[in-house]
């Protein structure tokens, strides 16, 4: 959220400079605005005029006194060059009386021209026009038509009127407050790390001596009776309630676990229940922030590998968690710490399982299938077509031959991708009682389907599956399927085998009965 | 008094076989890598040494190489958690070691070989 916002503020302000770049100073277009105008700035660099005075039509003292250095011309007195604006205001108030010619550098300009040339020194930040605002002694309304509008510029404070410097400025700054602001937390993100780190080697230190003193010189029983306060001269109450403290010990508790065995374990784990580390865990995984999904994890680890059967219930809400981490942590603890035989924690899961969960699934459910027997039928029931499927794994892989008859009722209304399965497991089994099944399946559309069946009928086919797969061997292109068609049939009746080889005038048939009945070729 | 090398990088762990040694009557001495282990193994002239597989600098292999060129009479016991692959526990027999002890493993058990071992 932090993030985009900064991202916004950026995106603002340059959005927003070449908006304030763009505006343009008016310059009054109106003769008479321009010369009132003029008059204000006084002077313009590159600016000038000569005034046209028809004869005897200003008062000849005035021009005197105005030392306009008059040549007499056909069309009336021409001046000189003048630079200073100012005059304007001197002479008589009526455009009639004379005609201003604007001089651009010297050289005689149309009014429009003059506009222009001033409007790009403004543009070009060459010229600053000045503004003075005159107090209201006439119409105001006048006084606005008089007065041009010039926006920022007549700020009080020179720095903040040049627009361009300002914003430019302004987005240095702002970078450079930035940059000092991330190294400032980089640091103190380092600092806090390596406080941490020190902390955490110290506390090391301090866990090796009483850990190794419990375990060597009190047995179980001496420690389920240690009070608080004796268990507090080996781990001082002070420290325990220190996260990072608490953290190390349960770091060093669970390493141990793992590589001792005996009564080591069971001291381990009434050590972890003393010093309320178990509670530690479960408020782990009872933080319900997504952000914090590797905090639910670390202690579904930890229940796990201190086998705190306990928690099973609050392990459980976590099975269908919408974390990939989470949930897979929550199976295989489900799967270890279970006391009962029942798989409905998997059954009721609604995200599809990926292949590397059912591998790790099936390594746990391996071992602990031994020690109990797991209702591995509750996996057909589900509504989550890939718990079904790996539910038939486990059948194929666990050997479960009791299994079968249920496989058989529920066979044909399974998708196409479950009977696939459904046929691994009757080639795994040589269940030849299901040969219908199996036949059915070999006059699917389904490649895959077909091709699964074909291996099934391998195993076990009767004589209509012959049939059929010689059907299909006659309508078939592939050479992979042909391959293993012929491979079937060759298993199923040999006769078959060799009138299909031998008769036919399909060459390819020829080799590859060459292939199947070379031994050295058997498995390729 | 005998003396018996630790070499292990975990700190926790050498320190409870460390413990359980000494309550036996042996002095013991803690290393926590290959390369200290080997220096170890030239300065201590050890009776026993007990050694961890996967260890940093240089594995618990490259220190039975060593031990058995330099001190070929001092017996090995390997404390490992790869005691489940047979190509470690094989190739540690076939270099010499006198036990193999695959972790996780029970302190009390490792110094009844231990003592089998020296006697």
């Amino acid at each position: 959220m932090k993030k985009t916002l900064l991202l916004f503020y950026f995106l603002g302000i340059f959005l927003v400079v070449p908006k304030v770049l763009a505006q343009e100073i008016s310059i009054p277009k109106d003769p008479k605005d321009f010369r009132t105008f003029l008059q204000i700035q006084k002077e313009v660099p590159g600016l000038g005029y000569r005034l046209l005075i028809p004869d005897s039509s200003i008062d000849s003292t005035l021009l005197a006194e105005l030392d306009l250095q008059i040549i007499p011309t056909d069309s009336g007195q021409l001046s000189g060059v003048k630079e200073n604006f100012e005059l304007f205001g001197l002479l008589p108030n009526d455009s009639l009386g004379f005609q201003v010619i604007y001089t651009v550098f010297e050289q005689a300009t149309a009014d429009s021209a003059a506009q222009e040339y001033l409007a790009n020194l403004v543009r070009n930040g060459d010229f600053v026009p000045r503004t003075e605002i005159q107090k209201p002694q006439n119409d105001l309304v006048a006084l606005a038509i008089h007065s041009p509008y010039i926006p920022v510029f007549g700020n009080k404070y020179t720095f903040t009127a040049d627009i361009k410097l300002f914003i430019v400025t302004s987005v240095i700054f702002t970078f450079f407050i930035f940059a000092f602001g991330m190294f400032v937390y980089m640091l103190v993100l380092r600092a806090k790390k390596n406080r941490k780190e020190e902390l955490e080697a110290e506390y090391d230190q301090m866990i090796v001596d009483p850990l190794t003193s419990i375990l060597f010189d009190k047995s179980l029983e001496e420690i389920k009776q240690m009070k608080m306060e004796e268990l507090n001269s080996f781990f001082p109450n002070e420290l325990v309630i220190k996260p990072i403290y608490r953290e190390v010990l349960i770091d060093r508790i669970i390493g141990l676990n793992k590589k001792m065995k005996g009564d080591f374990k069971d001291k381990l784990k009434t050590l972890y229940h003393k010093l309320g580390l178990a509670k530690v865990s479960v408020d782990k995984i009872k933080l319900r922030s997504s952000s914090k999904w590797h905090i639910v994890a670390d202690g579904l680890v930890e229940i796990n590998e201190m086998d705190l059967v306990e928690f099973v219930p609050e392990v459980k809400k976590l099975t269908n968690s919408s974390n990939f981490h989470v949930r897979s942590l929550a199976v295989a603890a489900m799967l270890n710490l279970s006391q009962k035989s029942d798989l409905s924690f998997l059954r009721d899961q609604t995200y599809p399982l990926s292949d590397w969960q059912q591998m790790n699934y099936l390594r746990i459910i391996k071992f602990v299938s031994q020690s109990k027997e797991l209702k591995i039928e509750m996996l057909f029931e589900s509504q989550n077509p890939s718990i079904r499927s790996f539910g038939l794994k486990l059948v194929r892989m666990l050997g479960r031959v009791d299994l079968l008859e249920k496989l058989s009722q529920i066979a044909p209304k399974l998708g196409d991708e479950e009977k696939v399965e459904v046929l691994k497991v009757y080639r795994e089994f040589g269940a030849h009682m299901e040969v219908d099944f199996v036949n059915d399946c070999l006059r699917s559309s389904n490649k895959e389907l077909m091709t699964q069946a074909i291996k099934a009928a391998r195993v076990v086919g009767n004589e209509q599956s012959v049939e059929i797969l010689e059907s299909l061997l006659l309508n078939e292109n592939d050479f992979h399927i042909k391959m293993l068609i012929l491979k079937s049939i060759h298993e199923l009746n040999d006769d078959k085998f060799q009138e299909l080889t031998i008769r036919n005038t399909d060459s390819s048939l020829f080799k590859m009965r060459k292939h199947i009945l070379d031994p050295k070729l058997s498995h390729v | 008094m005998k003396k018996i090398l630790i070499i292990e990088d975990d700190l926790l762990i050498s320190s409870l076989v460390q413990f359980r040694l000494k309550k036996d009557g042996y002095e013991t001495h803690l290393v926590k890598d290959g390369n200290e282990g080997i220096k170890a193994i030239e300065d201590l002239n050890p009776d026993l040494i007990i050694t961890d597989v996967m260890m940093p600098f240089r594995s618990g292999i490259e220190i039975i190489h060593h031990a058995k060129k330099s001190k070929p009479d001092t017996p090995i016991i390997v404390l490992s958690s790869l005691g489940e692959e047979e190509e470690v526990v094989l190739e540690a027999f076939n270099l010499g070691v006198s036990d193999f002890v695959p972790k996780p493993f029970n302190p009390n058990e490792l110094a009844i070989r231990v003592k089998r071992v020296l006697s």
